[in-house]
């Protein structure tokens, strides 16, 4: 039977939201698991059939994790070592997730920052001066297509001879480095947005250059290098391999105090695990939060009213 | 006082020639206009004027001073934009005291010249709102204003009003007009459109290829033109322009089109007979009841109001046109008779060039 043009659309929409509604779903999954595995006691996490929502809500993951509270009674016997009645090695307080936050916080925070302030200059550069060619701009890219993994070996060696090896200053460098071809390339698409034409309107009515920057073209990206930002800080927060790999005892980053918490002899305790995992998420979605009203428009690009 | 000279002014962009050893002096006062087809290398000009573009050689001079290595905001200029560029993060007043900021100019003078050129331009009731709120013509309106605040003694128009619809543009054509009648500053104001040259300027640059083809007032341009391309330009509807030949008939000369055959007058005896066109005003048209052998069948009739347009079809593919009075009672497929006045007849040759008697 033919539909009239207004069924038609009804029906795509009906259509569209169904699609969007299952996609959320896949993404938000993993999320609503690691929420509620955090909230589980011990026999829950992988307990057939799966618990979905627990019916014994618990802090204790969470204690053990971020309080270093190891209130073990007998009854969670699994983590006593039944030889010396101790407690089991993970659980000794051997991690340290709030030296791990402090150091990530430092290294994410202040990397991103760095890479978006001169990946923003650099980009201006570009968009307005050509100071860098298409192809320059390419290669710039290409760095970011080099697998973190053969560069290690390398950097270690240097790292080492400069004594830079397991510092907060190296991962900073590294990371700033790594993340800047991304902050050129993403400030630059909206720096490109911004017609010359009204940065000239405000050089003709008598605006200096940096004033030109400071008044015009700067509140016009604001959003857009808020989206930045936060792409970059997500990267860099979540950061694993180069952070494990150049860091030995002192500089423990969040995600490599993650890794921690896996593979240890006694099985994988993903409660505690998912406690940690929330702790690593919260900074992010706060962030997120203090900007979330650049964020629309700066992911969604073309922003600049004409 | 204030004068614009350009002297020998070129720019090249690669190996293209964008404009071509330019020469123009502009008065004090005087409002001027750029004019010509895309590409042509108006807007060029202007923005080598305001020192947007650094020109490839030549001078360029404000009160007999060299500025090429000046700032734009030295060169003591006001430029609006065709796309406006006002400032869409700061409401009207303040994109309008802009200028006045950036020369630390007190509150007091602020608030005081933002009230005398939002009314001057009667926006006083948008100053609150940002610019996005605002249409095309408020918008180029406030631009106008945050140009005027700040007094410059030379303005600078690139198109200011080609983004906006027919009724719009001819209301800000006389806004235009007034503020250059109010001010007594000089503008020079670049347009592709040949009624908005005609109606504003004091004189008319027209330009092709990076050249100025003619200047002069705007019924020299009309009535005298240079060249093909100044009379195809000018005038609407556009001149009539038929292709042909002058071919040498005894003691006199006769233009020859597949659609036509005109003697040509006597003062231009002296022409070379050859390839050419011959070109008239739709309003210099004579139309008269046909008497027979050489009369043409009316195609299409346009009746405006005040005048009709006939229209005729011929071997080119652009229809003759005549303009007759209104009160003429005409039809469709009607026979009638064409005739051309001497005076008002145009002889180009085969460059385009001008014949004159």
């Amino acid at each position: 039977m033919a539909m009239t043009l207004s069924q038609k659309r009804q029906t795509f929409s009906v259509v569209r939201y169904a699609i969007l509604t299952v996609w959320l779903c896949i993404v938000a999954f993993p999320m609503f698991w690691m929420v509620g595995t955090s909230f589980k006691p011990d026999r829950e996490w992988f307990s057939w059939p799966p618990v979905y929502i627990t019916e014994n809500p618990t802090l204790r993951n969470y204690a053990i994790v971020w309080a270093n509270i190891n209130e073990y009674t007998k009854a969670d016997g699994a983590h006593i070592d039944p030889k010396t009645g101790e407690l089991s090695q993970y659980t000794q307080s051997l991690q340290r997730p709030w030296t791990a936050l402090r150091n990530s916080s430092i290294i994410a925070g202040l990397a991103t920052t760095l890479a978006v302030f001169f990946g923003s200059i650099l980009a201006y550069g570009v968009s307005r001066h050509q100071i860098l060619s298409e192809g320059r701009m390419f290669q710039l890219l290409m760095l970011r297509m080099v697998p973190p993994i053969v560069l290690i070996a390398p950097i270690s060696l240097w790292y080492r001879q400069i004594g830079l090896l397991d510092t907060i200053t190296g991962l900073v460098i590294l990371y700033f480095l790594t993340s800047l071809p991304y902050a050129v390339w993403m400030s630059k698409s909206f720096i490109d947005e911004v017609p010359r034409e009204m940065e000239q309107a405000a050089e003709i009515l008598g605006a200096s250059r940096w004033r030109t920057i400071w008044e015009v073209v700067l509140p016009l990206v604001r959003s857009g290098l808020v989206a930045t930002f936060l792409f970059i800080l997500i990267l860099t927060w979540s950061e694993y391999l180069l952070a494990l790999l150049l860091s030995k005892a002192d500089v423990l980053t969040l995600p490599v105090e993650l890794s921690k918490y896996q593979g240890s002899t006694e099985g994988r305790v993903y409660g505690r695990q998912a406690a940690l995992s929330v702790g690593i998420t919260i900074p992010l979605v706060f962030v997120g939060l203090i900007i979330r009203k650049h964020l629309a428009r700066g992911f969604s690009f073309g922003m600049v009213r004409r | 006082m204030s004068r614009i000279e350009l002297k020998n002014l070129r720019k090249e962009y690669g190996s293209t020639v964008a404009v071509n050893n330019l020469n123009l002096t502009i008065e004090d006062g005087e409002f001027i206009v750029l004019v010509g087809p895309s590409g042509c290398g108006k807007t060029t000009t202007l923005r080598m004027i305001a020192g947007f573009e650094d020109p490839t050689s030549g001078q360029i001079e404000l009160d007999g001073k060299i500025v090429n290595d000046l700032e734009p905001r030295d060169r003591d200029l006001g430029m609006v934009f065709q796309s406006h560029a006002l400032f869409p993060h700061k409401n009207v007043a303040d994109n309008i005291v802009f200028g006045l900021r950036m020369q630390n100019a007190s509150k007091e003078t602020q608030l005081q010249k933002l009230h005398e050129v939002s009314e001057l331009v009667r926006i006083s009731h948008l100053l609150t709102k940002m610019p996005g709120q605002c249409s095309g013509g408020e918008s180029q309106r406030i631009a106008l204003a945050r140009t005027l605040v700040t007094e410059p003694s030379n303005f600078l128009l690139d198109e200011p009003l080609s983004s906006l619809d027919a009724k719009l543009r001819r209301e800000l054509r006389a806004e235009c007009d007034r503020l250059h009648a109010e001010l007594q500053k000089t503008f020079v104001y670049v347009t592709h459109d040949q009624e908005e040259a005609m109606t504003l300027a004091d004189r008319i640059v027209v330009m092709d290829l990076g050249e100025i083809v003619q200047m002069g007032s705007p019924i020299d341009i009309y009535s005298d033109p240079v060249s093909y391309f100044v009379a195809d330009f000018f005038g609407n509807p556009a001149m009539n322009l038929i292709e042909g030949e002058f071919v040498k008939e005894g003691d006199s000369i006769e233009f020859r089109s597949e659609s036509f055959t005109v003697p040509v007058p006597e003062e231009y005896k002296n022409m070379t007979p050859g390839k050419g066109t011959f070109g008239i005003r739709p309003e210099n048209v004579n139309v008269s009841s046909s008497n027979g052998d050489s009369s043409r069948k009316i195609g299409l009739v346009e009746p405006l109001g005040k005048d009709t347009l006939l229209y005729f079809e011929t071997a080119a593919t652009r229809p003759f046109v005549a303009i007759v009075d209104g009160t003429e009672k005409h039809s469709s497929g009607e026979p009638v008779e064409l005739t051309f006045p001497d005076k008002n007849m145009f002889l180009f040759d085969s460059n385009g060039d001008r014949i004159r008697s």
